[in-house]
């Protein structure tokens, strides 16, 4: 093998917990220089094989691999949350963790953290703290990270899919920009602007099979597989949820925000930080109605979603009902909230106690099995939500929050990074809550998602 | 989210003044001043010697930290542990009210200073200066600093796990037991996103050579300036009035 080409000889690989392997026999050559785009459903194996060439599977990752996974040259891994991949308080020292661990000498580090920042387009300076940045920055401040080891393997797990469009592009700029001759091999969902950058597409099936491998023009003239965000297609249609699954148990109050400004402060004992997180916010959640509160990344859609739903407490400004007051059982019981992160709402240890769990502290019937049934995760039941993968996760994380049929129904960010299938589940799920009365909002950057009124911020 | 930022000074402390010395002085410095603390604290084995070194401390403190309220939270703590050896050399010691005081006491200063300057340490720096100056092995020492680093993100966990279970309906009442329980399944619920995060930064490291990192280098030198020396003697000479006072028969 030449320095930047990767192969996989029969190699298998089985996570603790789960009885089959989630990656069967795959045999795969990456030549040097070549650009990979890796795409397939949720739960398809993409960031596994990802984890076995970056050497994480079996280490890092328990679990039994069996087969060969053979990398030549040094690899450099940009994962999908930015916030897992930094090391150092300010942006200067983070680029320069991989040239110490080369064991460069100080003068050369340096030229390489300015080359690698210069190279993603970030120009605070050194000293800028890490946490100050955005979405979008932390991505390419990983990236510099990666380019500043001068890598001849790059992977990247789905770098954009938190981002919005715009940032989304930056980044592809900036690893496009940046690349050079090194090898690239990148999973993505929403896949149709790599296209232009890749030369070849690998498809993964449920199981961990290769479906297709071949040309960018070989795989738009097959038509693609089904369950993939092909280009040009439209958005799939939303599944069709039955009503007295999402119907409020009591008729919601209209939520009206006025001139909100939500200010966080970041407290350590070396000092504070204050961050103006959303600032002369209006917007209204009407009974029927699906309110989108879009912008850029970094813009305070969380923020304004959580300030409408009682979960945090404007500086200035009115919301009326103020909810913020309410103890959790009250708050809960007239509201629902579905997370960016699904880990953080889990509370449980199995996926039908999880789904339950809500309802049954506020004392409400909820059919357990016709949600798991609907959402796809009927045969789950017993599973640690924990083990899930991502997509099932989500779904998982959306019913436990709203299987209660509350009247107030929020979602930050619900369709991204999620594959067809889930994507019009979970836009099946909030537009059928609207239509059976409930006032409905998201936090999105996804210009697909249905939505009956729009807040730009 | 940071449409706006600011840097806010510590309360009473300009950059340049007296109080913000501990931020200055490099993280080394630091942990010398708990660690002569500690070794102070096994000479104190009377009142006027306990009180002196308790004073003493009481003072640097009052002169030395840009903030009030962590060190006396730090106080509150170590001096709860003080309270219950007081307690219990009282008890079992035959109910001598100055050797159980003097016992609290030498755990205060034991305790006390350690604490306070913890939370003063740059992951960052203390990295540079364990590896340059001490020569502690590179490769735990930044894997220590890295990890150190994410302590700051924890908050942010904590206040997105609370938020989440508001909004579930599982956030404790008033009742004490509710909370205990509330707080239990919280510390659980941190602990496993504190995992699961670590194992993803340590992919996210090895990824960028540090799984075969052999001879690591560091960006930036670990300076030994006047001020860390002055802070340094300081520290010596507060762990060592115990220890002189013991030798001149106080």
């Amino acid at each position: 093998m030449s320095r930047g080409a990767a192969r996989f000889r029969g190699f298998s690989w089985r996570p603790v917990g789960r009885k089959h392997a989630t990656i069967a026999g795959v045999d795969l050559d990456i030549r040097a220089g070549e650009r990979v785009l890796m795409v397939g459903s949720s739960g398809s194996g993409k960031s596994t094989l990802l984890h076995a060439l970056a050497g994480a599977l079996g280490t890092t990752i328990s679990g039994e691999a069996t087969g060969e996974v053979e990398v030549d040259g040094r690899l450099g891994l940009v994962l999908q949350n930015p916030a897992d991949a930094i090391v150092a308080e300010r942006i200067g020292r983070d680029v320069a963790f991989g040239p110490e661990n080369l064991g460069l000498p100080r003068r050369e580090t340096w030229r390489r953290v300015d080359a690698a920042l210069a190279a993603v387009g970030l120009s605070y300076g050194r000293d800028r703290f890490t946490s100050a940045l955005s979405g979008g920055e932390q991505q390419r401040l990983v990236l510099a990270g990666v380019l500043a080891i001068e890598p001849d393997l790059v992977l990247l797990d789905e770098p954009t899919s938190m981002l919005d469009s715009a940032t989304a592009s930056q980044v592809r700029d900036a690893v496009v920009g940046a690349l050079g001759g090194r090898t690239l091999l990148v999973v993505e969902h929403r896949f149709e602007p790599w296209l232009d950058h890749v030369d070849r597409i690998i498809v993964l099936a449920p199981g961990g099979t290769i479906a297709f491998d071949g040309s960018v023009e070989a795989f738009l003239a097959s038509g693609g597989v089904p369950g993939l965000w092909m280009p040009g297609a439209p958005p799939p249609e939303p599944l069709d949820v039955p009503l007295d699954l999402v119907k409020p148990s009591a008729d919601p109050e209209p939520v009206v925000a006025r001139d909100l400004t939500v200010e966080l402060v970041t407290r350590t004992i070396r000092g504070s930080r204050r961050s103006t997180a959303l600032s002369g916010f209006d917007a209204r959640m009407d009974p029927g109605r699906v309110l989108a509160v879009k912008g850029p990344s970094g813009s305070g859609k969380s923020t304004a979603l959580m300030a409408m739903t009682g979960l945090v407490r404007p500086a200035t400004g009115t919301v009326t009902p103020d909810l913020s007051r309410l103890r959790s059982r009250d708050l809960a019981r007239g509201m629902g909230w579905v997370p960016q992160n699904p880990e953080l709402g889990f509370l449980t240890t199995s996926v039908r106690e999880e789904v339950a769990r809500t309802a049954t502290g506020l004392g409400v019937s909820v059919d357990v099995d016709a949600l798991l049934e609907l959402v796809g995760l009927a045969h789950l039941g017993p599973a640690h939500p924990y083990r899930l993968s991502g997509g099932e996760q989500r779904r998982l994380a959306m019913i436990s929050a709203l299987a209660h049929r509350p009247g107030l129904v929020a979602l930050d960010e619900p369709t991204v990074g999620q594959d067809r299938d889930t994507w019009a589940m979970v836009a099946g799920w909030y537009t059928a809550a609207a239509r059976a009365g409930a006032a409905v909002a998201l936090a999105t950057h996804d210009p697909d998602a249905p939505r009956d009124v729009e807040v730009v911020l | 989210m940071a449409t706006t930022e600011a840097h806010l000074p510590f309360p009473g402390a300009e950059a340049g003044e007296v109080r913000d010395w501990v931020t200055r002085v490099n993280p080394l410095v630091l942990l010398a001043v708990g660690a002569c603390s500690l070794v102070g604290s096994f000479a104190i084995r009377s009142l006027p010697i306990a009180l002196a070194a308790v004073g003493a401390y009481a003072v640097a403190a009052l002169l030395l930290l840009p903030t009030w309220r962590y060190p006396l939270l730090c106080l509150a703590f170590s001096g709860f542990a003080a309270v219950t050896i007081v307690y219990s050399t009282w008890r079992l010691g035959g109910q001598d009210t100055e050797t159980a005081v003097v016992a609290g006491l030498r755990i205060l200063v034991l305790a006390w200073p350690g604490s306070v300057v913890v939370g003063f340490l740059d992951p960052g720096r203390l990295g540079d200066y364990a590896a340059q100056t001490l020569r502690l092995p590179a490769r735990p020492v930044a894997a220590f600093s890295a990890a150190l680093q994410r302590f700051a993100g924890f908050a942010q966990t904590w206040t997105d796990l609370e938020r989440t279970r508001r909004a579930r309906g599982v956030a404790p009442g008033r009742s004490p037991i509710a909370m205990t329980r509330y707080s239990g399944s919280m510390g659980f619920a941190l602990l496993v996103q504190a995992l699961r995060g670590a194992s993803s930064s340590s992919i996210a490291m090895d990824a960028r050579g540090f799984a075969s990192a052999a001879t690591r280098t560091w960006a930036e030198p670990a300076i030994w300036t006047r001020l860390d020396f002055v802070g340094l003697s300081l520290a010596v000479v507060l762990g060592a009035l115990p220890i002189m006072l013991f030798f001149s028969g106080l």
